[in-house]
């Protein structure tokens, strides 16, 4: 397990979803696969189906009309699959905690592995927060031995 | 006469080597010339390591046996043209009547490996992308014969792939003439349609199609999928190398030179990569047989002709 | 036609529909009509004077529900929205679906959030509630109350 963990987090596959964001985490995102912030000397690639994905980049609060297709996609992930919570509104629902179309936050529906917050979070902290997920799933890997 | 350890030697530990090594350079220079900063080395080693320990879904309308025998057919015929260029290349006498025939015959099969992976996944997005492939076989393997016959015209009418290196070792490599340098051009552009590279790469469009034919595939299967094209990356342009450029000599200097064909070729690959569009589907078979058939032909008949 | 031209038009052919008019910015104008004379005044805008129908919006204010209709002209950048108050007793009104296509999905969506019928709309169904949203809540009303007792609304802390 750990050495299939450690070659994931070599070559990461990144998967990018928004299940209802008014879409400024997104272009951050897309930020980072510019030649500026460029995320492919980790090894990073975008994935273009969920079925390629390793990691999967969850932006927007969930709408109770995405909670399905939400649930679908992640358990069409192939595991072991990480998820990185983007943005205020994946986090806790930021402004919209009192909406009526936002009952739950994300960590309820899937299991979560790092949120990054921000509003939006600029492409350098999102690389700081793919940092910390790397450290953390090593920290794991080396505990179990 | 092929042996087993020929066979996983040369064709499956040699090929895969070079042909990730090959991949490796062409998304470095991707990277390089985009002012990026590219993957680091190993990195294609990494991905299919990192594919083999992931899970394998199955989609639930697929056709179980075919989906999953898909890319074992590919990757199997991808190892036994790869043995049989090495060990032609290596021993001159080694081969037989026609092998060039069944060389050219094995590389058409990873392709189709890759249609009937896309339509045993149950899904419409890999049927459009299985469809653009077969109009694009159905385009590029018109030109690609009537280049591979001008070799066989300069040699002397021989369809063995020792005979034709036989006689470049003794003519002078056949991309020196006209023909041979019109059969090249053409042989290079189908070369660029075969390992489904921009601008052909309309089957496997990325964000076109969400990923074309491979939509389903995960775990395993995807990783010889994408080990199969990695190693296309190899045995293809050394397939051009034999017919046109006299193929790699392993005495002394001339591997120097051999490694210098080998890279300018994946150094033209790229090159061609990076700075066209995608094209479409119409538009690349009007491409392979308008332009590329014309200039196949004029080929052929100034080989006829002697020149 | 010029901003006046528009105006007058307006004013002189629907002067008895007309409640208010009230000038806001030489590119905003909002005329109050009643209910009952939206649909000429629409159509007339709509076809003879070839304007635009933008969206419409829908606000509760306490002592019923008022819907805006905006129409652009946008050779002299004049928009004009048209105010319909309705009671809280009788929300119903005619639709613009049968007139104009544009009318058709921002009716389906007010008549989900706010709650007003809309008489004679060729296709009434759910537009952004999901399909287990109860009947009859509607959730821009100034009276909506929370009533998923699943849902976890504190930070927690």
């Amino acid at each position: 397990m750990s050495f299939k963990l450690k070659a994931l987090l070599k070559s990461p596959w990144v998967f990018h979803l928004s299940t209802g964001s008014c879409n400024n985490c997104d272009i951050e995102v897309l930020d980072c696969l510019t030649p500026r912030f460029d995320i492919e000397r980790f090894g990073m690639l975008l994935a273009p189906s969920i079925k390629h994905a390793d990691v999967l980049l969850v932006t927007g609060s969930c709408n109770r009309k995405s909670v399905k297709r939400l649930k679908r996609l992640y358990e069409q992930a192939p595991k072991p699959c990480l998820v990185v919570a983007i943005g205020e509104c994946s986090l806790s629902r930021g402004m919209f905690i009192h909406s009526y179309n936002c009952p739950v936050p994300l960590d309820k529906i899937i299991p979560v592995d790092v949120y990054i917050p921000g509003c939006p979070p600029k492409p350098e902290a999102i690389i700081a927060g793919v940092v910390k997920l790397i450290e953390k799933v090593r920290g794991k890997t080396k505990k179990a031995k | 006469m092929i042996y087993f350890a020929q066979l996983i030697i040369f064709g499956f530990l040699l090929t895969a080597v070079i042909g990730l090594t090959a991949c490796w350079i062409d998304r470095k220079v991707t990277a390089r010339v985009q002012y990026r900063v590219g993957p680091p080395p190993l990195q294609p080693f990494i991905d299919i390591i990192k594919l083999l320990g992931k899970e394998t879904l199955v989609p639930a309308g697929a056709a179980k046996t075919t989906f999953l025998t898909a890319p074992v057919l590919g990757f199997a015929s991808v190892v036994l043209v790869s043995t049989l260029l090495w060990v032609n290349d290596i021993n001159l006498s080694a081969g037989f009547m026609g092998d060039l025939i069944v060389a050219v015959y094995l590389l058409t099969i990873p392709s189709i490996s890759i249609i009937i992976g896309g339509f045993a996944s149950a899904n419409p997005l890999a049927s459009i992308g299985a469809s653009r492939e077969m109009k694009l076989i159905l385009a590029y393997e018109l030109p690609f014969v009537l280049a591979v016959a001008v070799p066989i015209i300069k040699s002397g009418y021989s369809l063995s792939l020792g005979d034709i290196l036989a006689a470049q070792a003794r003519d002078g490599v056949v991309a020196g003439s006209l023909s041979g340098f019109l059969a090249l051009v053409v042989a290079l552009m189908v070369v660029q349609a075969k390992l489904a590279l921009v601008p052909f790469d309309v089957p496997e469009a990325e964000t076109e199609l969400a990923g074309g034919v491979l939509i389903e595939y995960s775990g395993t299967p995807l990783a010889v999928y994408r080990l199969m094209k990695n190693m296309l990356f190899c045995t293809l342009p050394l397939f051009i190398m034999m017919l046109f450029m006299g193929g790699l000599r392993l005495d002394g200097l001339h591997i120097v030179y051999g490694a210098l064909k080998y890279v300018g070729i994946v150094a033209l690959i790229t090159v061609i990569r990076n700075t066209n569009p995608r094209l479409r589907i119409d538009q690349a078979v009007r491409f392979f047989w308008g332009p590329m058939t014309g200039i196949a032909v004029i080929a052929v008949l100034l080989a006829l002709m002697g020149r | 036609m010029t901003r006046e031209e528009v105006l007058n038009e307006i004013k002189e052919r629907f002067s008895g529909d007309i409640l208010d008019v009230f000038d806001k910015s030489p590119n905003r104008v909002y005329i109050e009509i009643k209910p009952e004379s939206l649909v000429p005044v629409a159509v007339h805008v709509f076809r003879r004077m070839k304007a635009r129908f933008n969206i419409a919006t829908g606000t509760d204010v306490r002592h019923g529900i008022e819907i805006l209709y905006h129409f652009t002209f946008e050779d002299i950048n004049l928009m004009v929205s048209f105010r319909v108050t309705l009671p809280k007793e009788k929300l119903e009104i005619d639709s613009l679906a049968p007139h104009f296509k544009a009318a058709n999905w921002i009716e389906r969506e007010i008549n989900e959030m706010l709650g007003i019928t809309f008489k004679g709309h060729p296709d009434m169904r759910r537009l952004l509630l999901p399909e287990d949203w109860p009947e009859g809540v509607y959730p821009l009303r100034c009276d909506y109350e929370e009533w998923d007792k699943k849902a976890i609304r504190d930070r927690g802390l």
